[in-house]
């Protein structure tokens, strides 16, 4: 064979190798990122989820039925933050006070979640 | 074994430069049908399969060297599942497969003979050659040092590919030309002096490309991975870098000294031009490509080790130059300006020596004597006292935890010389010969925090300052060292009001670590680039108005980027409950680290209710001290609205005092 002709195959061969591992990266990049989107989604809608969470009062709203909580992660939904959540009855704003370190309970479809049982912490 | 691992390291590298050098060389020489230019073709394409092969074993055993670095054990050299693992499961490994095969590919087309009778083929051979030497070579930089830069990574990659390929074409091509002009110059090789008179002036036109490039991109990568004058000097991985430079010298010397004067006279015949010189161009290329390869041997070792950026660096010498000796000193700052006024004048008049005709001597030298005069002036007025810790970085981060620590210590260690405030006036102090420093002076900031460790550790002899190397860790003397920076810049803040350092920022927040109830705790410099922070170090009852205010005012302050963190001096556990439900407090009030928060923040103000406002680089910008009454809310609107609308940001502080 011609050296021309060898040298023209290697390169095409090397070329196509790296060709296809890139596309072979491309396309498992886009797998996982289309797995990721679906997890997202899920994660934010569709299902009704639960989650217990630690956290501490800040404020209660009893008039519009909301308390005001410093709380940790809210795995999949939330990083830690200070924001007023519903509580799914009246029984939950009385039974604690501004300054109470708690546990709650976090129950609804994102994002509609509401506090639906709460208890005190030492 | 760690020589072993160095040994292969080196021959691997060395084979790849050549092998791009050998392909280079061929095509700068060109086609030739002299009889002697096809036997130097040949035999440089033998000798190449040879070194591709070797190359190729010296991979191997170098994986067999870094497995067992990675696995810690020597045995794992061996073991299949092992090299598996650095294989399929490491970058280097991944690079390592696709260079290895690279090579292979190489070591067999070298070892066909194609029929190049056609230009073309020549040329497709060549080229080929030259092409995957090339692509192994810049994936050398792939597995090294550059790959590990953070960020720019692609960039630092660049960078060292070019390096890497500069050296190649330049050193690498050495061995071959001079296989070339040896054999050009015996009495038999007449046929193709010619050839090797194109193929060295071609070779000495690229080789000036390539120590161009080398040198700009050398730059580049020294800017990356030793960063400083002390991790140059100070650190393995730069010293090493100035043996290289120091080898480097005299190869360019020899360069400079084949293309000026023997380059010239290879052409033509006579006793001195032609073979006799082509022999001569041949012993110094001979040298050159010798110290050439010691040089690659330094490589090696620089590629096994860290570089200076993560190494602690260990000063040399005694003093070191800096423009803060010139502070407080204004006979020394005049003397500093005149020393180098009289340096400039010197350099200008050596520039201006070269250009002249007449008196060239006579002007270099009195510009040499007017630039030592000035030198001589100028830089034992730059010149501090240094030590071998001065550029170390602390081990312990500036940290309100860190320098309430260090405040203990102090109590316990420090005081009873230095005075319970750091006045120098202690009661054993009082009775010392040499009365000991005021730690409050502006001057312990312009000490570097290495300079501090190593007075800690190791004491001032002539003033009976006692060495606390063996009696506190490492640890808490870095702990004492940030006590006394947050001392000394906190006393400088005295002077500091509600409009405080607005127009310059200097002084550095203290990181602080805290908890508001249950939830996991947080960083003050999580805070760095996104929001100012308003750090409240508050006591109730008289705090309750102005807390009150802010509260009722937060809506605003988060509008304008601020958050507010309120620090209960009293460290109480219940501060949440203590505030009560009203107001509507909806901003964190610190129920974990406040203790450590209002001890290190009390060192730079102290009153009963004081208010810190930290800029989104992490320097304290203002401070407001009160009786906690609420008073105007809008000075510190003003102070915020200035700072969002600053144009460029300061850079943010290293985490870090120094």
């Amino acid at each position: 064979m011609r050296a021309f002709t060898a040298v023209v195959l290697i390169n095409l061969a090397l070329g196509v190798g790296a060709g296809w591992g890139y596309l072979f990266w491309g396309v498992r990049a886009a797998r996982l990122e289309r797995d990721l989107a679906v997890a997202r989604a899920t994660a934010v809608s569709g299902v009704e989820r639960e989650w217990r969470v630690d956290g501490v009062v800040r404020a209660i709203l009893p008039e519009i039925g909301v308390l005001v909580l410093t709380h940790g992660e809210i795995a999949g939904y939330m990083p830690p933050m200070t924001m007023g959540f519903r509580a799914a009855s009246p029984k939950i704003t009385e039974s604690v006070r501004v300054g109470d370190a708690v546990r709650f309970t976090l129950r609804g479809v994102p994002p509609n979640v509401a506090v639906t049982a709460i208890e005190k912490t030492p | 074994m760690y020589a072993l691992g160095l040994a292969v390291r080196f021959i691997h590298l060395a084979g790849i430069i050549l092998l791009v050098g050998a392909a280079a060389t061929l095509l700068l020489a060109g086609r030739s049908d002299r009889p002697t230019a096809l036997r130097w073709e040949s035999r440089v394409l033998a000798l190449s399969c040879a070194v591709a092969v070797l190359t190729l074993a010296a991979g191997l055993a170098a994986l067999a060297a870094q497995t067992a670095t990675l696995e810690g054990r020597a045995a794992a050299a061996l073991e299949p599942a092992a090299l598996a693992r650095v294989l399929g499961e490491t970058q280097s490994g991944h690079v390592w497969l696709v260079r290895q095969s690279l090579l292979l590919l190489l070591a067999a087309f070298l070892a066909v003979r194609w029929d190049v009778d056609r230009g073309i083929d020549w040329r497709a051979a060549r080229g080929e050659a030259a092409l995957l030497g090339a692509a192994a070579l810049v994936l050398v930089g792939a597995s090294g040092h550059a790959a590990a830069v953070e960020p720019g990574t692609a960039r630092a990659l660049g960078v060292d590919g070019v390096h890497l390929l500069a050296a190649g074409v330049w050193v690498g091509g050495l061995p071959p030309l001079l296989l070339l002009l040896r054999a050009a110059g015996r009495e038999a090789g007449a046929d193709a002096r010619p050839h090797a008179v194109v193929a060295a002036r071609r070779f000495s036109r690229a080789a000036l490309v390539c120590v161009l490039a080398l040198v700009l991109t050398g730059t580049l990568n020294a800017a990356t991975q030793v960063a400083t004058v002390a991790g140059l000097v100070g650190t393995t991985y730069g010293r090493l870098l100035l043996v290289k430079l120091a080898l480097l010298l005299p190869i360019l010397a020899l360069a400079a000294v084949n293309r000026r004067r023997h380059l010239p006279r290879l052409g033509g015949d006579g006793a001195t031009v032609g073979r006799p010189a082509m022999r001569r161009l041949a012993r110094f290329v001979g040298w050159e490509a010798a110290l050439a390869l010691l040089l690659l041997a330094v490589v090696a070792v620089m590629s096994a080790t860290p570089p200076a950026r993560h190494e602690a660096p260990d000063w040399p010498f005694a003093f070191r130059l800096t423009t803060a000796s010139l502070d407080d000193a204004p006979a020394l700052r005049a003397r500093a300006l005149v020393g180098s006024q009289m340096a400039v004048l010197g350099l200008v008049g050596l520039l201006v020596a070269l250009f002249v005709g007449a008196g060239r001597l006579a002007l270099a030298g009195g510009a040499l004597v007017v630039l030592a005069a000035g030198a001589g002036l100028a830089l034992p007025a730059l010149a501090v006292d240094a030590y071998p810790t001065t550029y170390l970085r602390p081990a312990v981060p500036y940290q309100a935890l860190s320098i309430t620590t260090g405040a203990g210590l102090y109590r316990t260690h420090c005081a009873s010389c230095h005075g319970a405030t750091g006045a120098g006036d202690g009661p054993e102090g009082r009775r010392l010969p040499r009365p000991p420093a005021d730690l409050r002076a502006s001057h312990t900031a312009q000490h570097t925090a290495g300079d501090l460790f190593w007075w800690i550790s190791q004491g001032i002899p002539r003033s009976q300052m006692p060495a606390f190397g063996e009696r506190l860790t490492v640890e808490e003397r870095w702990d004492l060292v940030n006590f006394l920076r947050a001392l000394s810049s906190g006393h400088a803040a005295r002077s500091f009001g509600a409009a405080g350092a607005l127009e310059r920022p200097w002084l550095v927040a203290p990181d602080a670590s805290f908890a508001v109830g249950p939830t996991p705790p947080h960083a003050l410099t999580e805070y760095r680039g996104r929001r100012i922070v308003l750090l409240v170090l508050y006591a109730l009852p008289a705090s309750r108005p102005r807390v009150t205010q802010l509260a009722q005012n937060y809506d605003i302050l988060a509008t304008l980027g601020v958050e507010v963190i309120a620090v209960p001096v009293d460290a109480a556990a219940d501060a949440l409950r203590a505030l009560g439900a009203e107001p509507r407090i909806l901003f964190p009030v610190v129920t974990d680290g406040a203790a450590e928060i209002a001890a290190a923040y009390g060192l730079f103000a102290a009153a009963p209710h004081t208010e810190f406002l930290i800029d989104r680089q992490g320097y304290l910008r203002a401070i407001a001290r009160s009786r906690g009454e609420a008073g105007e809310l809008n000075p510190l609107l003003a102070a915020i609205q200035q700072l969002n609308e600053e144009k460029s940001p300061p850079a943010a502080p290293e985490e870090h005092v120094h």
